[in-house]
């Protein structure tokens, strides 16, 4: 269990980005323990999908929930305990087709919690349907003609939604994602951190992209914000695609908004211990 | 003595101020009163009435006869014009004029003339219900101001009489509980109980019912006490959640408060046809409790051992409710049994490492498909509800009520308590009020058995409880009593009704 990794066999494709962002994730964390955050405070919540594997390869407390509801669950827990450090892990099926509704509003809610998202452009645990961010023209069995769908930019819509932290790394380049990764944890508010990934079985057509990709700086302007989420478009996968913090501001977390949340903050317990008469 | 009160107008115009004005005020006597709300799914205009009925006795339902009609617009004597008997009295908005919106308690002041109580008693309400002039002003003009002769005297009586609807009980049962939190989206006829408990405790209301569910369980996996509370449309949407209580086991308790459907449905009127979704919805096999209360004094009990057995056995436990009794407005002078503290003593993620997960999984929290576990994990569930049975046997899971050694059983659940009691006064009826419809009392089989004829009135189109009773008996009650216009049961029409077997 050394390196907060566990006993379970991993099932994921050899080769798959998902092992990447396992490794990048346990060095977020760990960096984050050595510098004294206790270890039992962080949640990890996952959807479901290939993504929440990570669940059980990572000993941390946590909450495997359902498809598209790991924000709801992680906000859940926030309003439960809002000293744990709530990191929700999601897929792009998951989080921009069935969870959309939870990921607007966490944008807008700035409750301060994490979501990470293994943005592979492939629903690929239901065997390689499209997503929301599948580019224009990709096959699949329910698309033999390629998708002919728009794909959105989450990047974009985080911004326009009132994420105070919107990241994007490459699942590749792990040293950038745990650098990113711990930030984004270390936000306080909603930190939004898309991975770009490619799906080897599914989706690979991401991985010649990555020549394209380069890192910005941290950038807290909303205009150079929205001009850096436009350079790449998911549809077409034409220009070049900045990775790293592209939009960081503080602005009033959705449980400071709340007396007795806060309450609980300065006593650093939860309900349980709060509520004990 | 029985006396019906019917108010109307448009919505907007006071007409929940004039009954609780007056309920208020005889109540303060020690009468009893019940308060029926009949409005449509709009906010200003349309036509809404109330109607009050005040008693010396216990009186929990409205019937056909009306004494007082007060008209706040030309529209409720037309639309109500059937109810105008000889001796109906009708206080007409017309004979108070530059009130304004003040005309209402106009009105109030006038009826509250008719039954012979004193001003000051009036004045005094007001006050409370108000504290300014204008108003103070407009009710002495209604007293003073109408050359109606007195009707009634109603001498002060010696009951202790608390006015209660049961949304407000729901929400004391759960502060009663020491609910944490309360998350829901906004629904008639549920919304009564958030905004009941949004003064007390934290109520938090996301995007959805799907989040409300999901939100709740994250909450409860963080140590909080937590209650979601919809109605039809919602539970449907939460269903998913609700499976996933089973699999997780974390106490949630669910307030469905239902209304008739299929879908939109009647949005603001009532129904019991919910009972088969509080019952099942979910999918895969879990223990729950449903339990319905059928006034506002045992929806505090009920919501309170909902809790209790939501914490002690991780369980999912549903408090089944309707617009009648959610909206429904009882003087009752019946107190609630002290009720269960409880503390929070499962582990909790900050204290401890701890996991749980939708998918099956070991006693660490991690995924499993192995056989063997599946297996194991399936027989305890079906053990803890083996449990549950057993624990809930401390509770009142049904009542008898009327005549205990009668032949002729009446058997109904939930909101239709109030009008079989009043229903049946006098009768040779014994009632058998189901509270506990999962699980479900195994004496009721017996009491059926024993019974020479047996009625079963539900507020539906098809006897969700009678078939339920026949899943757990074997027995099929024949005679059904349904109604399904959403609208509940009329005292004097149920009496007419039982009176036929």
């Amino acid at each position: 269990m050394k390196n907060l990794g566990t006993n379970y066999k991993i099932t994921w494709c050899p080769g798959c980005p998902n092992h990447m962002i396992l490794e990048s994730s346990k060095r977020a964390f760990n960096n984050l323990i050595k510098e004294g955050h206790k270890k039992e405070n962080f949640v990890i919540v996952a959807g479901i999908g290939c993504h929440g594997k990570i669940f059980d390869y990572l000993n941390l407390s946590g909450f495997y929930g359902l498809h598209g509801r790991a924000l709801a669950t992680g906000f859940g827990i926030k309003i439960g305990n809002p000293n744990l450090k709530v990191v929700c892990y999601a897929g792009d099926g998951d989080t921009y087709s069935e969870g959309m509704e939870h990921f607007i509003h966490a944008c807008r809610n700035n409750s301060d919690m994490t979501l990470i998202v293994h943005d592979n452009q492939s629903f690929s645990l239901t065997t390689g349907q499209i997503t929301p961010t599948s580019q224009i023209g990709f096959k699949s069995k329910i698309e033999p003609n390629g998708n002919e769908i728009h794909p959105l930019n989450p990047v974009k819509l985080a911004l326009v939604a009132g994420a105070s932290f919107v990241a994007r790394c490459d699942a590749r380049n792990i040293e950038h994602t745990a650098k990113i990764l711990k930030q984004a944890i270390e936000h306080k508010g909603f930190a939004f951190v898309e991975i770009l990934q490619t799906c080897i079985i599914f989706n690979p057509s991401l991985d010649h992209a990555r020549e394209y990709m380069y890192q910005t700086e941290n950038n807290s302007n909303m205009t150079r914000a929205m001009k850096l989420a436009d350079e790449w478009d998911y549809a077409t996968r034409a220009g070049r695609i900045p990775i790293g913090v592209l939009y960081k501001h503080t602005r009033q977390t959705f449980e400071e908004k709340h007396d007795v949340l806060v309450k609980m903050m300065n006593k650093k317990v939860g309900w349980k211990k709060y509520a004990k008469k | 003595m029985i006396i019906s009160i019917l108010i109307g107008g448009q919505a907007g115009q006071g007409i929940n101020k004039v009954s609780k004005i007056i309920s208020g005020i005889v109540a303060k006597r020690g009468y009893y009163t019940f308060n029926y709300r009949d409005y449509p799914s709009l906010i200003r205009g349309g036509h809404n009435f109330n109607i009050l009925t005040v008693s010396n006795e216990r009186i929990n339902s409205y019937s056909h006869k009306i004494d007082f009609i007060l008209a706040l617009d030309t529209e409720t004597l037309k639309i109500h014009k059937d109810k105008l008997t000889h001796n109906c009295e009708i206080l007409n908005f017309q004979s108070f004029v530059g009130l304004g919106r003040n005309t209402n308690i106009a009105l109030a002041g006038a009826l509250t003339k008719l039954l012979g109580i004193e001003k000051q008693d009036l004045l005094d309400e007001i006050k409370k219900e108000f504290g300014t002039k204008e108003a103070e002003h407009a009710a002495e003009k209604g007293y003073d101001g109408q050359g109606k002769l007195v009707k009634y005297h109603l001498k002060k009586l010696n009951n202790k009489i608390n006015i209660l609807d049961g949304s407000e009980g729901v929400a004391i049962g759960a502060i009663n509980s020491g609910i944490n939190v309360y998350f829901a989206y906004p629904m008639t006829p549920a919304t009564a109980v958030m905004n009941y408990l949004a003064r007390k405790v934290l109520v938090i209301q996301p995007e959805s019912e799907i989040a409300v569910v999901n939100n709740a369980l994250g909450a409860s996996f963080a140590g909080a006490k937590v209650m979601i509370g919809t109605s039809g449309g919602g539970f449907d949407l939460m269903t998913e959640g609700l499976s996933l209580q089973g699999i997780t086991e974390l106490p949630l308790v669910v307030y469905l408060a239902s209304r008739p459907g299929p879908s939109t449905g009647v949005p603001t009127y009532s129904a019991q046809s919910d009972l088969n979704i509080a019952l099942r919805a979910g999918h895969g096999e879990f223990p729950r409790v449903v339990i319905a209360p059928g006034d506002p004094t045992e929806c505090i009990e009920k919501t309170n051992e909902a809790f209790y057995l939501a914490e002690k056995f991780k369980c999912l436990s549903i408090i089944l409710s309707d617009k009648h009794l959610a909206e429904g407005e009882y003087g009752n002078d019946s107190k609630a049994n002290k009720s269960i503290k409880l503390n929070v003593t499962r582990k909790v993620p900050g204290e401890e490492l701890v996991k749980t997960s939708s998918y099956e999984h070991d006693k660490f929290g991690n995924t499993t498909e192995d056989p063997a576990i599946v297996k194991k994990n399936n027989e305890a569930r079906l053990l803890k509800y083996k449990k549950i049975k057993k624990e809930v046997k401390k509770f009142e899971m049904i009542k008898i009520h009327g005549k205990k050694n009668s032949k002729n059983l009446i058997i109904g659940f939930g909101s239709t308590k109030g009008v079989i009691l009043d229903a049946i006064k006098g009768l040779d009826y014994k009632f058998l009020q189901v509270l506990y419809l999962m699980p479900m009392s195994s004496k009721i089989k017996k009491e059926i058995e024993d019974a020479k004829t047996v009625v079963i009135v539900e507020n539906n189109l098809t006897g969700q409880l009678g078939r339920l009773i026949r899943e757990k008996t074997g027995i099929e009650i024949k005679n059904k009593i349904l109604k399904y216009d959403g609208r509940p049961f009329l005292a004097d029409e149920l009496r007419k009704e039982l009176l036929k077997w």
